[in-house]
């Protein structure tokens, strides 16, 4: 398989619908042929059913019992190995031709895991790379709210990019295990690619269109990050290099 | 995971080439699968040989519930999961049946779990299809189904060694139960034709399960107009069972002392009949409404009821 798309998803049939009509729309642009999308219902009250969402190759992965981002993302990964993996919020809506550029991108040199450039629906900053300062925050989502119009869309690399949109080696994701069950919910995106650039892997982000993000979606719990988060840097405090900080 | 799960599974089939992949490949995972089948002539034997199942024939039965039992015994592994032949499981059920049996301990014999119901494509909702709660992993030799259709096993030490799934989020099992109406119509027909009439003949509970029957399930906020059609269709199953008793008896109650409806006699007073009596006649009238026959049936059974009492 040359790509398996892996979007985990609570609920949010309608959204879900919407994101993957999308998602078409961008394997098309990359013209891929050979690719299957795993969604994996991760304990949907009212399960999903095929029907509900006219895609090519999709292939729906039932999990019972809700369980971590991490582990359904893992769990949609082996349930079509492939030479990429991409990995998808359900609430986001690619560009079309996000997912060309990233894999354009991928043509770099030791670039394994990359990132999009991606806005709120009023055109501000979601994401467009990772960034650590020293604070008590450490890793935060660099010009986090700015008007996407204000922010360069030169590439470069970072030590981490969000797992909304994560484009990832199918062999690296394998080697180190796939996302870490640890991270209950959030973080775990950073981990691998903390991971990964300890064994030479280069981390980047696609910052030539921008897709939407609409963002906690499924949980808007506001402590919904706390558990993974105290995971986090029980295991990478004062092991991340500090980016600087750039107020939002 | 750590090592094969001490489980068999145990799934009666006939002539069920068309659900059964999706049973054989979420069950995979189980060490020792056992189909017991009634004479299949479609490619389900082959199915199931296929998938390294254990391929026991024997001959049809109208009632798969009451072949059971005997078949229970085949299972060679502490606990046992019986499946019905268009169920499936989700595709973590390794995990969560696991994590049951681990935390089951040695106070208890079976565990409840909850189970999607569909119509066609359509889940079905209301609390009278769902969670819809069935005993179907238990200790071997701990659970005995009873004679009959549909109705719950027994754990043989005890209810209170049964232990109960808290939906949504747990275990479930998958139920494809009909492809559409027609379906659904015959089906009920044939389970109303070969169950036991081996009670007592009282045509009166049998409309007072009709009543039950419309208002339990009629559920419109959940399965919009569905749910009036299925309310309707199985408050005329307990009618035609009633009927079907009344047939096995030969015949010998007076079949129309059943218009001195229950709900007469709950109801304290004239007027709560009355009141009664025009909600009925409401709903009949409700341009809303279109397939009441059943409804008219009974408002007609009901003002029956009434004069026999006043002229009494």
């Amino acid at each position: 398989m040359e790509l398996t798309v892996v979007i985990p998803s609570f609920g949010l049939t309608a959204l879900l619908r919407a994101c993957l009509f999308h998602l078409e729309a961008g394997l098309q642009a990359a013209d891929i042929s050979r690719y299957a999308i795993a969604v994996v219902d991760n304990g949907s009250v009212v399960p999903y059913r095929s029907d509900q969402f006219p895609c090519d190759n999709l292939a729906l992965v039932r999990l019972d019992k809700r369980t971590s981002f991490s582990r359904a993302c893992n769990v949609g990964a082996s349930s079509s190995p492939s030479r990429r993996y991409l990995f998808l919020n359900n609430d986001v809506l690619l560009q079309k031709d996000a997912l060309r550029d990233m894999l354009q991108l991928f043509a770099r040199p030791n670039v394994a895991v990359c990132g999009a450039r991606l806005v709120y629906p009023d055109d501000l900053i979601q994401h467009c790379g990772v960034r650590f300062d020293a604070g008590p925050r450490g890793c935060y989502h660099e010009y986090h709210r700015r008007p996407s119009s204000s922010v360069s869309r030169a590439v470069r690399d970072f030590q981490a990019v969000t797992g909304a949109v994560f484009l990832v080696d199918g062999d690296l994701f394998g080697s180190l295990g796939g996302f870490d069950e640890a991270f209950p919910f959030g973080y775990e995106d950073v981990d691998f690619c903390l991971r990964a650039r300890q064994i030479g892997a280069a981390v980047t982000c696609s910052q030539a269109v921008d897709s939407i993000h609409f963002s906690g979606t499924s949980n808007q719990d506001p402590s919904r990050q706390d558990a993974s988060r105290a995971v986090f840097f029980r295991r990478w405090a004062n092991r991340f290099s500090i980016d600087g900080t750039i107020s939002e | 995971m750590s090592g094969p799960i001490d489980l068999s599974l145990i799934v009666h089939t006939r002539n069920s080439a068309r659900t059964l992949p999706r049973l054989l490949a979420t069950t995979s995972w189980i060490p020792e699968r056992i189909a017991v089948d009634m004479a299949s002539d479609d490619k389900t034997v082959a199915l199931c040989a296929a998938a390294g199942c254990r391929v026991i024939p024997i001959a049809p039965s109208p009632s798969v519930d009451e072949v059971r039992n005997r078949y229970l015994s085949l299972a060679t592994s502490a606990w046992s999961l019986v499946l019905d032949s268009d169920e499936f499981l989700a595709d973590d059920a390794e995990q969560q049946v696991r994590e049951l049996i681990g935390r089951a301990g040695a106070a208890v014999d079976a565990i409840e779990i909850p189970r999607f119901n569909y119509l066609g494509d359509h889940l079905l909702r209301a609390p009278a299809w769902y969670p819809d709660k069935q005993i179907r992993l238990f200790r071997t030799g701990t659970v005995e189904w009873q004679a009959g259709h549909h109705r719950l096993p027994v754990v043989l030490n005890g209810r209170d060694r049964l232990a109960s799934l808290t939906p949504p989020d747990c275990l479930h099992i998958h139920h494809s139960n009909y492809r559409d109406l027609f379906e659904f119509v015959e089906r009920q027909a044939r389970y109303a034709v070969t169950d036991t009439y081996d009670g007592a003949f009282d045509f009166h509970a049998y409309l007072a399960k009709a009543y039950a029957e419309l208002d339990l399930r009629y559920d419109p906020a959940a399965d919009g107009d569905l749910s009036a059609a299925l309310a309707i269709l199985m408050s005329w199953d307990r009618i035609v069972r009633g009927v079907l008793h009344w047939e096995r008896i030969g015949r010998s109650a007076p079949l129309n002392s059943a218009f001195t409806l229950p709900v007469v006699a709950e109801a304290r007073d004239a007027g709560a009949v009355a009141a009664l009596q025009d909600r009925l006649a409401a709903i009949e009238n409700s341009s809303s409404w279109r397939i009441t026959a059943p409804l008219r049936w009974l408002s007609r059974a009901l003002a029956a009821g009434l004069r026999g009492r006043r002229s009494s």
